[in-house]
Formats: structure tokens, sequence, C-alpha cells
């Protein structure tokens, strides 16, 4: 079995990158701890991928500082740098057999054959594909491809590891089972490890800590439960998990009114003045539907069955559909149709200016 | 089964006989015997004991190989560049590598032979410099078209991020992931070299196409037969270029299973 790794801190100290007038990274600082699984989430642009080729050393055109257990990586080569990179695209060598990808880092090494089977069979072992050690990327699947571009990184035994959305390519099933495996390798091994995606539930189920970044900035970066449930940005807020956003008033400096209810306004919100028309951001679990009689009700438009919680799309006069979860349970009583009424389940909401 | 138009059968048809006739024919004609009755080996043999028959094709030989050298010298690690960081010099060199077809070869000949040094001008190798010209817009098309079909950027970083430095990295990764394109290359290199005839004509070099043409002056037959072995010869050096990779590789898989 492969030995285990140990993990190296890793500092980025207000990076920028530019293209021309866009800042794909604006004075962005963000450390990892030895070990650690960081992930950057972001939607596309937001400069993520960028943080992670100037880490690996193949995007060296940035200021500021990047340092890999206090040392600076400025005048280091891709090459000599000793990180294990898995690409979003398919990127095994199409002329060699998944035992000899793995075992390339080890070779340009000038590692003994012998010592380079040995690991390659350990490390294929490792991701499930001892049984395909001698088969040319063509004839190994989406999925299998990303395990032996995996066992490829960790063979050389990298001080980092950086996976830039390498589940994107692959259908959903695989995609969990993957993700999952990665986490358990990551875990197991002690590597500390930056991972690139656009997709939340992926974010969220294998970090330690996630970063959510946009426009070039890091906007926050905390465990996934306190990205969720404590945003600091209107940001954060709309972009980790569904968010309506509801029209509201705000009714004096810390209050708002959103569907009839005066709720205070959570801090971390946009400023906001007296008598100014906002949007509450307001996550659909906290909102609760009872059906009613009333003609000035609102009406279930839609409901989404989601397993153990069901989704139902509520029109309230609005140009868009407000959303609430419930148990499916509880969704039951409710048919599309129906007449109903809403309520916040929240003390504080956030808004931010329309 | 898959099915096709009378169209396509039409046309394929008549390229069948449009490629083919001409060849079966020459063969037929150049195993005709003495005086064109009955048929023998009379007109290949007749080839071999020419003189000059070994000379001129060794000379016509090596001048295809040191064209290869530089063509594949010269292109490849330009392309590959291309593709890279020099994108936005893609067009400029597409453009220099067309010049070529549209000058005709009495202008290169007469115009860049004043550019050759005067010791160059002295030897039949100065003829590689003209023939690396001619074959650029095929090599570099064959070239180009070989690495767009795969994910260079990507192969590149990985293999730097696994330690490779760039010469390990076009030696290991880049080459053999366009082999077939620059088999395919190599081969229009080798066959434009052997049968070329107006530059060394015009610049008074003998090479085996020019022997040819003196040869078959005085034998039709034998020319015939002489043009048919040429053609022979060039497509068995293809068929030799195409399988080193896959014999190469078959014996890796052997040794790995082994």
């Amino acid at each position: 079995m492969a030995k285990d790794m140990h993990g190296s801190t890793v500092e980025f100290e207000h990076v920028t990158r530019s293209f021309g007038t866009v800042k794909a990274l604006n004075s962005f600082s963000l450390t990892l701890n030895p070990g650690e699984l960081v992930t950057l989430l972001g939607p596309s642009g937001c400069g993520k991928t960028t943080a992670l080729r100037i880490l690996a050393g193949i995007d060296r055109d940035y200021s500021g500082k990047v340092e890999i257990d206090g040392k600076s990586m400025k005048n280091v080569n891709a090459s000599q740098r000793n990180i294990g990179m898995v690409f979003q695209a398919y990127s095994l060598f199409p002329n060699m057999t998944a035992s000899e990808n793995v075992q390339y880092g080890l070779r340009v090494r000038g590692v003994d054959s012998a010592k380079r089977e040995k690991r390659a069979d350990e490390l294929l072992e490792m991701v499930g594909l001892s049984t395909q050690a001698n088969r040319r990327p063509n004839q190994l699947s989406g999925g299998q491809q990303q395990r032996v571009a995996l066992a490829r990184a960790l063979a050389i035994e990298p001080r980092v590891l950086l996976l830039d959305e390498p589940l994107s390519a692959l259908d959903a099933q695989v995609r969990t089972t993957l993700r999952d495996e990665i986490r358990r390798l990551q875990t197991r091994l002690g590597i500390t490890t930056l991972f690139v995606t656009h997709d939340q539930e992926e974010a969220m189920a294998i970090s330690d800590r996630v970063g959510v970044m946009n426009h070039g900035n890091l906007e926050q970066i905390d465990i996934p439960g306190n990205l969720y449930n404590k945003p600091k940005s209107t940001f954060v807020a709309g972009f980790v998990g569904l968010t309506n956003r509801i029209p509201a008033l705000v009714e004096s400096k810390g209050e708002v009114m959103v569907l009839n209810q005066i709720l205070e306004i959570s801090e971390h919100s946009e400023s906001v003045k007296k008598g100014e028309e906002v949007r509450a951001l307001v996550r659909p679990e906290n909102i609760s539907v009872e059906k009613s009689s009333s003609s000035l009700a609102s009406t279930v438009i839609t409901k989404s069955f989601l397993g153990p919680m069901t989704r139902v799309g509520i029109d309230v006069g609005m140009d868009e559909l407000i959303y609430a979860e419930m148990s499916s349970k509880e969704a039951k009583k409710l048919d599309t149709g129906d007449s109903v009424k809403l309520h916040i389940a929240a003390e504080a909401v956030m808004v931010e200016s329309v | 089964m898959r099915k096709y138009s009378p169209l396509t059968i039409i046309s394929f048809i008549f390229a069948i006989v449009f490629f083919l006739s001409p060849l079966i024919a020459a063969s037929e004609y150049s195993f005709r015997g003495l005086n064109g009755v009955g048929h023998s080996l009379i007109n290949y043999t007749w080839i071999i004991h020419q003189s000059g028959f070994y000379n001129n094709l060794a000379v016509s030989l090596r001048l295809a190989f040191v064209t290869v050298l530089l063509v594949m010298v010269l292109l490849v690690p330009t392309v590959v560049y291309l593709h890279l960081g020099g994108r936005k010099w893609r067009r400029v060199v597409e453009f220099f590598c067309l010049i070529p077809i549209v000058i005709p070869v009495v202008s290169l000949a007469i115009g860049a032979q004043v550019a050759m040094p005067k010791w160059l001008q002295s030897t039949s190798y100065e003829l590689c410099f003209f023939y690396v010209i001619v074959a650029m817009p095929y090599v570099y098309r064959a070239l180009d078209i070989g690495l767009q079909s795969i994910p260079l950027q990507t192969l590149v970083e990985a293999s730097q991020s696994l330690g490779a430095s760039w010469f390990t990295t076009l030696r290991r990764v880049i080459l053999p992931a366009i082999a077939s394109a620059m088999t395919g290359a190599l081969f229009i290199t080798i066959a434009l070299t052997l049968g070329e005839y107006t530059l060394a004509s015009l610049l008074h070099f003998r090479t085996f196409p020019t022997w040819v043409t003196n040869v078959s002056q005085e034998n039709i037959l034998g020319a015939v037969a002489l043009s048919v072995a040429t053609l022979v010869g060039a497509w068995l050096i293809l068929l030799i270029l195409a399988f080193i990779p896959k014999f190469k590789r078959n014996r890796k898989g052997v040794l790995a299973h082994g």
C-alpha cells in the first residue's frame, strides 16, 4: 500500500492576476492548513481556476506571494514544485497504458522500473483499477480515466494535490462515487488539497472548508454549514443553496416587511434606508405553507418530489414563483391549484438593494 | 449493413478505374518481353544493370533523409509552439507555409539559390533546403491536424506538473501522441524528395529522377518498369513507416503482459 503523505501549508497572500483590464484574481489571500481539503467555489470566470493554476506553477504572471511550507514559489517551475494535479479534461497520455501513466512522474525522476511498477500497482489497486493496468486510455471509461489520473497525481507523493473540476465531465452516479473516493483517499493520505468546482453540492459534500469566489475576490471562506446558514454577503447567500429573492420594504433601520410580516434585517446585509424597496433573501426551508380559504391567498403552481423533501412553487402575484421546501409527508396535503398562506419561519432575513 | 446511394457507388467505381487503370496498364507494360513480345522480368533486370542506378538512388535517399530531418526539426517545435503560447503567430506562419504552393519552382530555384552560401551551392545537399520549402505546406498541415486532434495544452500541463522538462514532455508525450501525423508528414516529404525532378534538373544536380529521365530515352519499356518500381518502393517505405509504431506498441504490450 502507498505510504501516507504529510500535508503542507499553502499560503496565497494578496495575489493579483490580470488579463488585460480584467482582474481574474484581486488581492486574493487564502491559507490551506496541512492535510486540509479546501474547495474554491464560484461561477465561471470568478478566478478559482486561475488561483489553482498559479499554485501549480502553470501561470506565473501574477503579483503577490504564493508559499508552500513558507517557501516562495515565485521562481519555482511547475516541474519542480512536486504538486499533483488532476484536470477537468481527460489528461492521460494516450500512448501509454494506465500503469505507464501512473509511472510517468516517477520515470522522469529516474526511479528504477521495478520500484515504479510496484508503486503503480499499489496506486491502481488503491483506486480500484488493478485489473485495468495494461489498458490504454481509450479503453477506459471517463470515471476510470479520472481514477488513473488521480493515481498518477498521487504517485509522485506530492506536497499538495490540486483538483481542477475533475468530476465535471462524468455522469451523476460516477461523480458521486468518485467524489467520495477522493475524499476517502485525501483523508487517509493526509494530503493538503485544493479543489476547484462550480458544483456546490460537490463542494459542500467533501470539503473541510469552502471558499466562495466572485469576480476575483474571495467573498467568504468557512465550513460548509456556516456558509449556508451564516452567509456574510448577499452574493454568498444567493449563490450557495436555493434562495428566494422576495420584494420587501424597509420599515425602519433594522426591520423589513416581507410577505406582510415584519422581520429583522440580519447582519452582513447591504446597507438600506427606511422606505427603500429591497429584496429579502429567504431559504425555501424557512417558508412554511398552510392551506387557506381566502380569495387573496397564493396558489400552488408546481410540486417537485426530491425524495424525503418536496419543493413547492407558489404564485404570490410576483414575476417569479416563491419556493418552499417541506417534508414529502407534509407535502402530500397540498395539490397544485390549492390556495395557500405563506409564513416566513425566521427571525431575521438578509436584504439586498434592488 | 450500411446502404450506399447509386451515385456513391458510381463515383467510387469511377475513382477506382481512374486511379488504378493507368497503374495496372503500366505494370502490364513493364512486364513485356523483348520488343514487346510475351511477358518477362527483362525490363526490371535491365534497370539494375544500368550504370548509375545505385549511385543516384543512394543520392536521392540521402537527400530524403536529410530533408526529413530538417523539416521535422524546423516544423515540429514550431507547430507545437503555435498551438501553445504562440497562437497570435499562427496566421503569419500559415501564410508563409502556403507561399511555396503559389511560387513556381523555377522562380524558387533561381531566386533562392542566390541566397544560398557558396559552399552549399557546390553540393547536392543544397537541394534539401529547397525540398524543405516545397514540403513545408504539406508537412505543416499534417502536423497541425495531428496536434488539433489531441488536448495538447492539458497533456503538456499534466506532464510538467509531474516533473517533466520541456524536452521530456516533447519526447515522451507530444511526439508519440502525434506519431501518425508525423508518419504522414514523413511520407509526404520522402515522396516529394524521391520524385522531385524540376529543381534538381534546373540546378544541374544528378538525382534519381533526373537519372530516370535520361535513361528512359534509351528504353521506353525500361523507363516504365523504373516508374512502377519507384512507385512500389515508395509504397513499401510508407508501409514500413506506418507499421513501425504498431510493431513497437505490440512488442511493449507483450513484454508488459509477460
